[in-house]
């Protein structure tokens, strides 16, 4: 027992190493959040384009870039996108513009996965809803806005919480770049201490926990959200 | 007609403006598919023209080419001595503000309460402001029956109630003119008769009205004139009394025949 709160002790209070974590954690959450954030909006922007396509035939040539887009993210892995980011398109950039770079990669991976999933959405609303929105005189724009997005949000929302949760765990490559994220936190505890099994289950406790409340959280908004259709 | 629909479609044609809506010529292909083969025909402001027809004859396609839901292959649509088929985008939204559409399946708004689905176009289009739309809304929901369903949504109603209540969100534009496709063929035949009284009740306060319906018992009451249609053609066009009791053309009789009116 003793023995046990030695490495308790070693491993997360001799020199403060507990910072590490915590520091840590604040770089992947905010890499998570401002991912999240930028994939999303991404998201619904190829989602947009891409379903105003089908439906319409409009947009052809912008339609081309996202099915590159899309197909180029979604067919290799996210380390080499982030490596390729870091190392080859922003070379020259001063690496404390890290995080910026790590932001900007998740976040253009997010983006392609949200687009897909808000494109389902889209696309699984009634035609009906179009032809009423457009019998009343509504454009395609305010149809889509006022009309099929309310209802296309609602139906993906569960994907949508789900590849947040993806994403806050998939940040844990960050470290690749030199990112001092939570998981490289408990990497440098680890290296430092010659103890791996006290820092990696601190680690994988805490996105536990993280991932158990997102999931609390996406939960309390769906029920909210399905007060108003009751079958 | 208001000034941003005049801007939407300057081109007046004197000729078409004796009746409301002109239809010359019209085509209709879903690729080979030939649905449309020339229908040519005028609607008066004032005249409820009931469409008949066996399935797959083209009525509803013909219907939904006349708000350009389905985009005519060739021939020429006037409302109002426009040509619709040379409106620009923002001319089609501005005409189709003034043609009403109510649809087999109802098509309400299901995450919206019944009032917003009534005061969502009128208000968002800038037409009314909100105030002054939800009066309207309250006026037509006591119109059609259902003032104490306001704050409800469409899944608590039952298809009468929702087919109702799409009547009235069409009228919250204040149509010129109501298209109807097939308003009772997915009721329970219980519901039909709430929603054909409404219609005949629209139809006594002199809206203009095309309808597409199996309903023989509301084309005899309500139609000043009945069209049968056909293979994408109308075959015979007549008002009730004549059409039902003395039809000319061959298919029409065989249709009729084979109809419990």
């Amino acid at each position: 027992m003793s023995d046990f709160i030695d490495k308790l002790k070693e491993t997360f209070v001799v020199d403060d190493r507990w910072q590490y974590l915590l520091r840590g954690l604040g770089n992947t959450l905010i890499i998570t959040l401002c991912a999240a954030v930028l994939g999303i909006l991404l998201g619904f922007i190829v989602a947009m384009i891409r379903s105003t396509h089908d439906k319409t035939g409009k947009l052809k040539i912008a339609n081309i870039f996202c099915r590159i887009y899309l197909t180029v993210i979604r067919g290799t892995p996210m380390v080499v996108q982030l490596l390729i980011m870091y190392f080859v398109i922003f070379a020259t950039l001063s690496s404390k513009y890290k995080i910026v770079v790590a932001i900007l990669s998740f976040g253009i991976n997010s983006g392609a996965y949200v687009a897909e999933i808000v494109r389902s959405g889209i696309m699984s609303i009634d035609n009906g809803q179009f032809e009423a929105g457009a019998s009343l005189g509504l454009s395609y724009r305010r149809t889509m806005l006022f009309i099929i997005l309310p209802q296309a949000f609602k139906n993906v929302l569960p994907a949508l919480a789900n590849e947040v949760i993806v994403l806050l765990k998939e940040t844990s490559v960050a470290g690749y770049i030199g990112m001092e994220d939570l998981t490289k936190g408990g990497d440098i505890i680890r290296a430092n201490t010659y103890q791996a099994f006290m820092p990696l289950l601190a680690v994988a406790a805490i996105y536990l926990i993280m991932v158990i409340i997102l999931t609390a959280l996406v939960g309390k908004l769906e029920r909210r959200l399905a007060k108003n259709d009751r079958r | 007609m208001t000034d941003a629909k005049k801007n939407a479609a300057p081109k007046v044609n004197i000729d078409a403006l004796d009746c409301m809506i002109k239809v010359s010529d019209l085509h209709k292909s879903f690729g080979d598919l030939h649905i449309l083969k020339g229908i040519n025909t005028e609607v008066k402001q004032g005249e409820k023209v009931v469409i008949i027809g066996p399935s797959g004859s083209g009525k509803s396609t013909f219907l939904r080419c006349l708000n350009l839901l389905e985009r005519p292959t060739s021939g020429s649509i006037y409302l109002d001595g426009v040509d619709l088929l040379k409106l620009n985008e923002k001319g089609v939204c501005y005409m189709r503000q003034s043609m009403g559409m109510v649809f087999q399946h109802f098509n309400l708004f299901p995450h919206l309460t019944i009032r917003r689905n009534i005061t969502l176009a009128p208000v968002k289009l800038g037409l009314m402001t909100e105030e002054k739309a939800n009066e309207k809304a309250d006026d037509l929901l006591e119109k059609v029956g259902l003032y104490d369903k306001c704050d409800a949504y469409p899944s608590q109603l039952s298809g009468g109630q929702k087919q109702r209540i799409a009547i009235a969100r069409a009228l919250a534009m204040n149509p010129e003119v109501m298209l109807f496709d097939e308003p009772t063929s997915a009721l329970d035949p219980e519901m039909v008769g709430e929603v054909l009284n409404l219609m005949k009740q629209l139809a006594e306060d002199g809206m203009t009205m095309i309808v597409v319906t199996h309903e023989m018992g509301f084309a005899k009451e309500v139609a000043s004139r009945v069209m049968f249609m056909d293979d994408g053609q109308i075959l015979e066009e007549a008002p009730p009394q004549e059409f039902f009791s003395n039809p000319k053309n061959d298919r029409t009789k065989l249709f009729l025949s084979k109809v419990l009116i």
